[in-house]
This record gives C-alpha cells, sequence and structure tokens, in this order.
C-alpha cells in the first residue's frame, strides 16, 4: 500500500502574526516557518502505518514556494521515505491546491492520502474534502482514529458532540484532527538521511492545472481590540448583555 | 514561568556569519555529513522542539520536586527519566561523537548550539549528558582499546551514563589532596574511598553509570604525580558487553542545594565491603592529565550553562516587561499606563541582557569554531594555533560567560520587581541555578589563574598578544563602513583592545606573581568583556553587509544597535578593570589576616 | 439573490447552528430556502418550516442520507445548486464536512468562518486563529460557505410557514457508510477545550461553595476553574487552576467569581474572547480586563445568575 501526505509549510504556531499595516495580508517576512501542526499529524499517521507494515511507500508532497523543501525535508526526517514538489510563487487557494494534488494522485496512485484537516494560516479547512471529490474517493474527515481493514479503513471522526465511525473503501482521503496521534519528535539521525532521500520537483504547468484563485482578499486587518470594560448594575443586566451584545450565552 | 523557545535566528547568525561554518564544513571530516545552513536549520529546530516541548516543562516542577534518594538508590524528578528516554531516542546524546562508536559526528559547533539548548531550557537534566560528554571523551583520548569498545558505544548512544568522580572532602580545587586508594587485584583494582559533589552519580534512568574515579595506588609519590584515573562501572559489564554484577560503589547521600535541585549531587562510597571493581585508564600516575580532558570539556560547557541560564531568564524578562503593564510613559502625567518595557530602566536592564547573551553567543560558538578546526585541520599548523586559542579562551568562557550569566539572571529577577522574588515568577530559579556555574569545574578565581598564570606564561603571552592582533585588525576593518554606529563601534572596540593590550603587558612584566594573582580575575573578566565587544563588532560588521542587500531588518538593524549598546554601556567596563589590574594586589593582600 | 442554506439536523430534531445560518442567508436576501437531507426527517422538515424568514423547505429523505455522509449528500446539494447564488452551511463539523465537497464538485472556491457578510460576494472571516480577520470576495458564481453561529444571532424557531418540497434524492455513492458514533456524556468539558468557563477565586471561601459556580457551569456547559489562591487554600484540586502557572486558557466567555485578578492569573486568561468580573471589591484589578463587571457580593449574584439562566432556558 502506497500513501500520499500532503504538507503545508505555514507560519509557526508559536508565532503572533501581525496584519501588515496596508492590510494587504500578514508580516510573513523573516518569520519563522514549520510544517502545519495538522500535517505532523499525518505524516505520523503514515509513519505507523509502514512500521506497522500496513504500508509500503510513503510519498510526502507539498505545493508553494521553493522553501517548501524544508518541510518536506522534515516529512523525509519523521519516515516519509521520497518528496514531490510544486513548485510555484503563486498565491494557492484550497481548490487549486486540491486540483495540483489530483493531478498528482493521478500519477502517483497511492491508495491513502492524508493531510492535515486544516492549516492554521488561513483555517480553511476544505483542501482534504475537495481532492476526495474530484477523486470521488471517500472520505473521513477530522479523524481521530483510523483503522486500515482489507480495502477499507475504517475512520473514526470528530464531530460535534461526539465521535463517530465511518466505513470508506480504498482508496480513500483521511483528513487528521489533533487528537489523531502525538507526532514524533525528529530524530537526529533522521535528519541526516533525510537529507539524502530523493526530492522531486515539478511545477504547475507540468500538471496541466489552472491555479488563479478564485478570491480575491481585499484586506486583511487585526481585529477589533478589547473595548474598555463596563461596569454593568444587576444580574439581569449581565445576562442580557452576554445574551445580545457579546452573543456568548 | 515561561515557555522557552530557542533563539534559532541569533545562533543561526552566530554559526553562519561569526563561527564560519563554511570554513568548518570544509573539514574532510566532515564530508560525509554535509555540513551547511540547511543542516544548521533543520538540526536547530528539532532540537529546539525537544527543549521547548519536552525539557523546559520539567524545569520548574524539577525544582520544586528534586531528587531524592531512597533505599535503592536515587530517584530522579518525575518525568526526567521519560524526557532522557526522548533525548537519547532522538540521537542527540551522540551528535558530535565520532560516527564509529554510534555518534553523528558533527561538529562542535553543532555540540554547542544544542547545548545551550538543553540547559536554557532545564540545566539540572542537561547535566548528566554533560558529565557523560566528558567521560566518554577522557575514555576515547586515554582508554584502552578494549575499554572503547566495551564502553563507548552505550555512553555515546546514552544507554549508559558516565560520571567524573573528583573531589573529596579535604580535596576541592586541590586535587593533590586526593586519598582515595587502588589496591591492585589481578587484572583489575580495588578502590576504596569516598567523594563528594558527583553531579548524576547515582539514578535509575538509564541501565549503567560509568564512574571515572582519581585515585592513588598503593605506591604512588605524593600530590598530582601520584594520581591515576580508574573506570567503575556500576554494573561490571561482561566481555559480551551483557551486564554482570553490582559493583561496590553506592550513593550513600545527595547535597541540599541552593539550585539545581533536579540534578543529584551525590556523595559516593567507594568500596564499603570488598572493594569497588576499577580498571586503570591510560597509564598509572597520569590521571590528572586525563582528568583535563574531561574538564575541559566540562569547563567550556559550564561556561555554555552561563549563557544558557541567562538566555533563559532574558526571555522571561522580556515577556513579563512586555505584559505587565505599570505606571505612565516618563513625564506623562495622564493617559494610558504602559507595559513596563517603556521606561528606561527597563529598558537598560533588557538591552543589557540582550548584548551581553549575543556577546556571550558569539565568543563561546567562536570557540567552539576553533575546536573543530584544532581537532579535524589538516594541517598540523594550524591545528596547533587554533588550538592556542582554544585553550587561552576556555577558561575566559568558563569564568566570564558565568560571572555574566548570574548577573543577567539577577537583572531578569529584577525586572520582575517584586514578583520576581516571589518563586513562582520562575525568575529565582533561574539566579539560583546560574550560582553554581562559577563555582563548579573550577572556580572563577581556579579560571583566572588558569588564564593569567599557565596560558599567559606558557608561551609568554604569544597565543593573547595574536588574539590582541586579531581585534586590533577587526577594529581597522570596520574603518571604511559608513554609518554612526560604526565609528562609534570601531572607537569604543579600539579603546577596549587596547585596554587589554595594556592589562596584558601590566600581567606578564613579572612582577610580583601573588600581585598578578591578586587582579587576574580583573584580567578575565576585561577580556571576556574585550572578546564579547570583538565578536559583536564582527556581528555588526556583518549585519551591515546583510542590511546593504536588505535581507531581514528587523533581526540586523537590531544587532547593530545592540552592538552600540554593547560598545557605549558594557565596554567601557575594561577601562576600569585596567585601572584596577595597574592599582595592582598590595591593598588586596596588605590586611593581615587577623584585621579581618 | 436565492440561497440554499443546509440544515444541520439528527434526522429528529433542526440544531440550533441552522438558525443562526438562516440569518446570516437574511443578510443576503429573502428568497431562502433549507435543505434537509436525512432519513424518516419529516419532522425537521416541520421544524425547518417554522423558522422566521424561510420560504421554502427541500427535503431529501432516502436511507442513504440518514448520516449525511459527504459522498452523498454532496452531489445531492451540486444538483439542486442551478438555482441558487449562495449555498450556506453553519460551520460545524458537518458543515465543513460537506461544503468543500460541493464546491469542489461545483468548481468554485469556498468561504469557511464567515463572521461578516459586507456585500452578496464580500465577507470577513478569521485567520491564523482568529489573530487576523480577512476581508475576501469571491468571483465564482455560486458562492459556498460556512457561517460561524456566534457571529449572527439566532434567527425565531416559529413565526415562518415555508413550504415543504420533497426532492428526488441522487444515487448512494457506495463508496462509504456508517459504523456507529459515540456521543459525550454531558459531564463538564475540560478547561482547555471549554467554551465557557466559570472560575472562583478566594473570594468563594470554601470548597463547598464552589457548587454555587458547578451550578451555573452546568446550565452554560461550562468548565469550572480556579485561581492559584483558592487552589492554594484548598478549596478545589489543583488541575483546577488557571494561571501562568496552572492552566492556560482562552475560551468565549470567562467568568471570574471572586478573583482579584492577580498577575499570575490574568496571565492565563487575558486571551479570552469575553471576560465577566464578580467581585464585591470594585478596586479589583480583574475589572481592568474585564468587558463585564459587577460589583456585588457572589454568595448572592451566583444564584440569582442560576436563576436568569434558567429563565433564558424556558424561554427558548
Amino acid at each position: 500500500m502506497k500513501i500520499l501526505v500532503a504538507v503545508k509549510r505555514v507560519v509557526d504556531y508559536n508565532v503572533k502574526v501581525r496584519a501588515k499595516a496596508d492590510g494587504t495580508g500578514v508580516e510573513t517576512a523573516n518569520v519563522k516557518m514549520s510544517m502545519n501542526p495538522f500535517d505532523e499529524i499525518a505524516v505520523e499517521e503514515a509513519v505507523r502505518m509502514q512500521e506497522a507494515g500496513k504500508a509500503q511507500e510513503i510519498v510526502a508532497i507539498s505545493l508553494g514556494v521553493a522553501a517548501c523543501q524544508d518541510t518536506i525535508r522534515t516529512a523525509l526526517a519523521m519516515g516519509a521515505d521520497r518528496g514531490i514538489l510544486v513548485e510555484t510563487d503563486a498565491e494557492l487557494q484550497p481548490l487549486a491546491v486540491a486540483k495540483l494534488l489530483k493531478a498528482v494522485v493521478e500519477k502517483e496512485n497511492p491508495d491513502l492520502v492524508i493531510l492535515g484537516k486544516q492549516a492554521i494560516d488561513d483555517d480553511a479547512n476544505q483542501t482534504g474534502q475537495m481532492l476526495a471529490a474530484l477523486l470521488g474517493w471517500p472520505q473521513g474527515t477530522f479523524a481521530s482514529k483510523v483503522e486500515l481493514g482489507d480495502g477499507t479503513v475504517n475512520v473514526t471522526r470528530e464531530i460535534d458532540g461526539g465521535l463517530e465511525t465511518v466505513a470508506l473503501k480504498l482508496p480513500a482521503l483521511v483528513t487528521t484532527d489533533l487528537r489523531l496521534n502525538e507526532p514524533r519528535f525528529v530524530k537526529l539521525p533522521n535528519i541526516m538521511k533525510a537529507k539524502k532521500k530523493p526530492l522531486e520537483v515539478l511545477k504547475p504547468a507540468d500538471l496541466g492545472v489552472d491555479v488563479a484563485p478564485r478570491l480575491v482578499t481585499l484586506k486583511v486587518q487585526e481585529p477589533p481590540k478589547r473595548q474598555a470594560g463596563i461596569k454593568v448594575g444587576s444580574v439581569a443586566e449581565l445576562v442580557d448583555k452576554l445574551r445580545n451584545e457579546a452573543h456568548v450565552i | 514561568m515561561t515557555a522557552y523557545f530557542a533563539p534559532i535566528r541569533d545562533m543561526q547568525f552566530v554559526i553562519n556569519e561569526l563561527a564560519d561554518l563554511s570554513e568548518v564544513a570544509a573539514l574532510p571530516a566532515f564530508a560525509e555529513q554535509e555540513v551547511g545552513p540547511e543542516l544548521v536549520e533543520a538540526v536547530l529546530e528539532e532540537a529546539a522542539k525537544l527543549a521547548t516541548e519536552v525539557l523546559a516543562p520539567l524545569n520548574k516542577p524539577g525544582d520544586v520536586q528534586g531528587a531524592r534518594i531512597g533505599p535503592d538508590g536515587v530517584v530522579p524528578a518525575a518525568g526526567f527519566g521519560e524526557a532522557y528516554r526522548s533525548f537519547i531516542d532522538g540521537g542527540w546524546n551522540g551528535i558530535g561523537s565520532p560516527v564509529e562508536h554510534g555518534g553523528q559526528g558533527l561538529p562542535e559547533l553543532f555540540n554547542t548550539a544544542t547545548q545551550e539548548m538543553w540547559n536554557s531550557a532545564n540545566m539540572s537534566f542537561a547535566l548528566c549528558p554533560m558529565l557523560n560528554a566528558g567521560a566518554i571523551e577522557a575514555i576515547s583520548r586515554a582508554g584502552s582499546a578494549e575499554q572503547r569498545a566495551l564502553y563507548l558505544p552505550n555512553m555515546v548512544s546514552g544507554e549508559w551514563t558516565g560520571t567524573m568522580n573528583l573531589t573529596e572532602p579535604q580535596a576541592g580545587s586541590d586535587l593533590s589532596a586526593v586519598r582515595t586508594r587502588a589496591v591492585p587485584h589481578g587484572d583489575h583494582y580495588r578502590i576504596f574511598g569516598q567523594k563528594i559533589f558527583i553531579t548524576w552519580g547515582e539514578h535509575d534512568m538509564t541501565g549503567n553509570t560509568i564512574h571515572l574515579v582519581l585515585a592513588r595506588t598503593p605506591d604512588a609519590p605524593e600530590g598530582v604525580k601520584g594520581i591515576s584515573l580508574f573506570l567503575v562501572p556500576k554494573f561490571l559489564v561482561n566481555p559480551d558487553g551483557s551486564l554482570g554484577v553490582r559493583n561496590d560503589v553506592h550513593a550513600v547521600s545527595i547535597e541540599h542545594k541552593l539550585g539545581i535541585h533536579a540534578s543529584p549531587t551525590c556523595v559516593m562510597a567507594f568500596g564499603d565491603k570488598d572493594g569497588a571493581v576499577g580498571y586503570l585508564v591510560g597509564e598509572e600516575n597520569k590521571g590528572l592529565a586525563y582528568m583535563f580532558i574531561m574538564m575541559n570539556e566540562a569547563r567550556f560547557k559550564v561556561g555554555l550553562q552561563g549563557l544558557a541560564i541567562a538566555e533563559r531568564a532574558y526571555q522571561a524578562a522580556r515577556e513579563y516587561a512586555k505584559d505587565r503593564v505599570q505606571g505612565r510613559p516618563t513625564g506623562a502625567k495622564s493617559g494610558d499606563r504602559v507595559a513596563i518595557i517603556h521606561h528606561p530602566d527597563v529598558r537598560r536592564m533588557l538591552m543589557t541582557m540582550k548584548a551581553q547573551n549575543e556577546a556571550m553567543r558569539a565568543l563561546a560558538y567562536v570557540v567552539a569554531m576553533h575546536m573543530d578546526l584544532a581537532r579535524h585541520h589538516p594541517d598540523p599548523a594550524i591545528r596547533q594555533t587554533h588550538q592556542a586559542r582554544v585553550d587561552l579562551l576556555i577558561p575566559v568562557v568558563k569564568g566570564w560567560c558565568t560571572e555574566t550569566g548570574i548577573e543577567i539572571a539577577s537583572l531578569g529577577l529584577q525586572v520582575h520587581g517584586g514578583m520576581g522574588y516571589v518563586e513562582e515568577s520562575g525568575a529565582c530559579q533561574h539566579l539560583r541555578d546560574a550560582r553554581i556555574t562559577t563555582i563548579y569545574e573550577g572556580t572563577t578565581g581556579i579560571q583566572a589563574a588558569d588564564l593569567a598564570g599557565r596560558k599567559l606564561n606558557m608561551d609568554q603571552g604569544a597565543a593573547m598578544r595574536a588574539l590582541i592582533a586579531e581585534i586590533e585588525a577587526t577594529a581597522e576593518t570596520l574603518d571604511p563602513i559608513p554609518g554612526d554606529d560604526m565609528a562609534v563601534i570601531r572607537d569604543g572596540l579600539r579603546d577596549g583592545v587596547r585596554a587589554l593590550s595594556k592589562a596584558t603587558e601590566w600581567m606578564l612584566a613579572g612582577g610580583d606573581p601573588g600581585e598578578a594573582m591578586a587582579v587576574s580575575v580583573d584580567y578575565l573578566m576585561l577580556t571576556g568583556t574585550v572578546c564579547g565587544g570583538w565578536q559583536m563588532a564582527r556581528a555588526a560588521r556583518a549585519a551591515q553587509n546583510k542590511l546593504m542587500t536588505g535581507e531581514d531588518s528587523v533581526f540586523h538593524e537590531a544587532k547593530l544597535v545592540t552592538t552600540r549598546f554593547y560598545v557605549e554601556h558594557l565596554l567601557p567596563k575594561a577601562d576600569a578593570l585596567l585601572r584596577s589590574i595597574r592599582n595592582g594586589g598590595i591593598s588586596i593582600m596588605a590586611l593581615t589576616e587577623e584585621q579581618f | 439573490m436565492s440561497i440554499l442554506v443546509i440544515a444541520e439536523h439528527d434526522n429528529a430534531a433542526l440544531k440550533a447552528a441552522t438558525l443562526n445560518t438562516v440569518t446570516a442567508a437574511a443578510q443576503l436576501g429573502e428568497d431562502i430556502a433549507i435543505l434537509v437531507a436525512g432519513h424518516n426527517c419529516g419532522a425537521v422538515a416541520e421544524a425547518a418550516a417554522q423558522v422566521a424568514g424561510v420560504r421554502k423547505v427541500l427535503v431529501a429523505d432516502a436511507p442513504h442520507y440518514a448520516h449525511q455522509l459527504a459522498e452523498n449528500t454532496a452531489p445531492l446539494v451540486v444538483g439542486l445548486a442551478g438555482g441558487y447564488t449562495h449555498i450556506l452551511a453553519p460551520a460545524t463539523a458537518a458543515g465543513k464536512n460537506l461544503l468543500p465537497r460541493v464546491a469542489a464538485l461545483l468548481d468554485v472556491a469556498q468561504i469557511t468562518d464567515v463572521i461578516q457578510i459586507d456585500g452578496a460576494d464580500t465577507f470577513v472571516r478569521p485567520i491564523y486563529a482568529g489573530n487576523v480577520l480577512a476581508t475576501v470576495q469571491s468571483k465564482d458564481a455560486v458562492k459556498a460557505m460556512t457561517v460561524r453561529g456566534t457571529a449572527f444571532p439566532a434567527a425565531a424557531a416559529s413565526g415562518g410557514s415555508a413550504s415543504i418540497e420533497a426532492v428526488a434524492p441522487a444515487a448512494d455513492a457506495g463508496v462509504s457508510s456508517f459504523v456507529g458514533q459515540q456521543l459525550t456524556q454531558s459531564d463538564r468539558p475540560e478547561l482547555t477545550a471549554a467554551r465557557i468557563i466559570v472560575s472562583g477565586g478566594r473570594g468563594m471561601g470554601n470548597g463547598d461553595n464552589f457548587k454555587l459556580l458547578e451550578d451555573v457551569a452546568d446550565k452554560l456547559g461550562a468548565a469550572v476553574g480556579a485561581s492559584r489562591a483558592a487552589v492554594d487554600a484548598g478549596f478545589v484540586p489543583n488541575d483546577y487552576q488557571v494561571g501562568q502557572t496552572g492552566k492556560v486558557v482562552a475560551p468565549e466567555l470567562y467568568v471570574a467569581v471572586g478573583i482579584s485578578g492577580a498577575i499570575q492569573h490574568l496571565a492565563g486568561m487575558k486571551d479570552s474572547k469575553v471576560i465577566v468580573a464578580i467581585n464585591k471589591d470594585e478596586e479589583a484589578p480583574i475589572f481592568q480586563v474585564a468587558d463585564y463587571g459587577l460589583v456585588a457580593d457572589l454568595f448572592a449574584a451566583v444564584p440569582e445568575l442560576s436563576k436568569e439562566l434558567d429563565t433564558l432556558k424556558a424561554a427558548g
């Protein structure tokens, strides 16, 4: 069995992002970048499947600027066997990523594709579902448990109010939630080995995909700062404010 | 307690721009490793994760709980065993060890950066692999082929740890007073005696502990020339590598101390029954020389601990100063209250911490680079030049970085105000932990004596004069660079190196040796202060070049300003130290004992 | 403008999130239809028809919609999409599972977690975990978006009189099936995962008095926390502690009761979206960070709060 894992290079989760003064985006120059944490979980899950003898090969793919190679190297150091970078400086929105991934899937023919449920930069939570749709594959989103069977995979999903388990026919797609596993720390010897693993670089044009964005970002700004608080005169007023002004109860 | 985030950006800058990674990378010894900036980044980032996520969170709980001793030996603080397992499973213990013993064979430069992280995250924890590294080094250099084969692979992987057993109650800084006995017994010796202050002398995190012990054979001459080094395993190791019987060596108590509570400081009893089985390392009576192999390694790393704690203290103070709202900006009588980072004196403290840390890091990493070149350069003459620089600067890194580390940890507490004096803030722990660093592995006084006595005199000041010439040359390279900052930095560096030069000539002038010793710590601090300024000036030069290409202006502008601060507010101490040195030791030594 | 809202339901009841989504839809236009895809879901359709502002309810009732697997519901929505300019779903696990799949099949972008509607094609959504808000404009013919419920008040559940129309189910895709589900017991949520936290400080006086907070917490579906002072005093166990040395939390609502607001405590909760402070000392520093402060004796105010919540619940 072959697994394809998609990994995204994002602003590190420890970085407090700030909107650019001109509102065109967020400050990303010289900001620490890392693998999207949900994608780390995806790589970890694939590596565990391989270690359990259930998967033969893991291909890690990333899409974006040349520096995404670093993210792929991290996946290789975690245990993926080889990497593919679809290199472009263009802005990639989820639909474009899904189309590019579809093209790669059609070349690679994996049995399972695993990705993070969302990236912590755009918080879109779309790429996996879109890729599954384009491939006509079943999807196990927000997975907290993945069990491979014979030609099937059972995915336990985190839904509002609890868990749900679905059975999917392979080939299938899984998106990971936080509780699926705890990604390993990369071992130093594996960092050294990762440098020697193969990494192929493709261009969107090679895959025949139009990546033009469908959404235009008009403005990016920080949410309004906390308003100076007010004193309320009674419990009734407090409840009223919480319900009708703050909308939190 | 605030989280720890490894200062990867500055580490990369120092490694790539100041410690001349390309020269280290070009050494044939590292051809296989493909050493380069990408590898630096990958290694630092993964090490940082372990430091931040595994080691740092245990720092405070470890401080509160401490290591304990029970009937079955020493029990580390909760979580330390698991953390140690993650650490060795990650292959971090063998980062600098040779590939033939299972290490990764990476440059000392890499080892140094990761050591800084482990110590910032959790100094008590980091001591365990640190002592092991010293023992590995001693066995590698002085042990027999058989000893190397039998012990090193497990020590390099970290499956076993190593310790250094030097001190005895009557033999502290003066090792000539060592009394532990080694009695020949067939192919080995039986060791009898008691050692104190043995860091991580006992624990249950690994299957075995390999003690390196200084002891005297029955016919040994008096003093340091009669000390031999013995390898004493906690469990004897069979020729096939399997573990045999428990040796007659035990921790009998652990010290209750000011800081590093999670690092068990053991009193070790050897030979309570019929003698602990020990194996001679190298030749008889050469123990002290072998011990210095470990010692030099350890002194450098203790210097890094000074930097490491200072970095952690700085991060905590910085976050607190950005968070804590108190008072209004200077001059404002109304309006919003502001975070204390807006207040000039808080700024002064933070700038002092930041500038000192960056200077210490640059100097320590540059020394690590010299270690790599001294060990691995193909040309023996070049190796020797680099070794001379290493020998000269190890007491400086040790003495200056640890004394400064305590100052910085204290400033960190000060930034927190009253909260800093309360344990909950975490600032106290950094100060308490830092306090040991100027004491163990040779006090600051011993480092200063080593620098001003041994190192300066053994080549009549040649290595120091070469260093001074290099600093002067750096100052000249700043001349053509435009800008007000650069002019200030150049002039400040010239003044600083002039002070170092004058002080050196005074020290070498051959007056009363006691008088020179009396001001030797001043001389060490002067050397450190000027070397720090030198490295900051080099950093400013590199930053200026980067700024001209428009790269990462936030970081490089800060580097320039931080250097200017160092030159304007810290480097002038060199002049005061010079004055103190020239005043000599007369008033220091003049009182009679009774007058104290 | 014609808007299709995907109903969130469990075949028995219409989930509240749908009502918030209808409010968002109403900001786009008046021609609002709700799709109820399920099995034996007639009651849901009836409820949906009562929602104020809804013109039409479409019901697709078939066994393979029983668990609303996206593989089956997505083609259904795609089949209906032709008549709509906007397709809205609640930004819940179900909505987020389905809508991207629909969007991809329609070859349109999807817009997640919309919190503000600035026009027919312009929407505001949080990115970077809400640290930044992005205003985006869609160039697609159909705007597919999930709507964050907390940003839009609920539409009235009654007062509407929409027509109910059956739509033909699409085929069973046959690639996925439902195996089972485990719904969480109604225990209080974990502190770090809770949407609402009610915390007590030394002002609670003793551990028994925390029952007052637990009572309110249960009515709000909230977790119970405490300041270090309350933990040190032995009122509650260590794992209740919110603060720099305890748990760091950022719920939507943080209610601090009898907590003065020591720096160490503030460090652990200052990123909460809405902070309420109830304290009898009006100089307490907690009021400096509170959005809503109530200067009152907590032993009177908390039981009163509990009663008010009951009234609120009764009023629906």
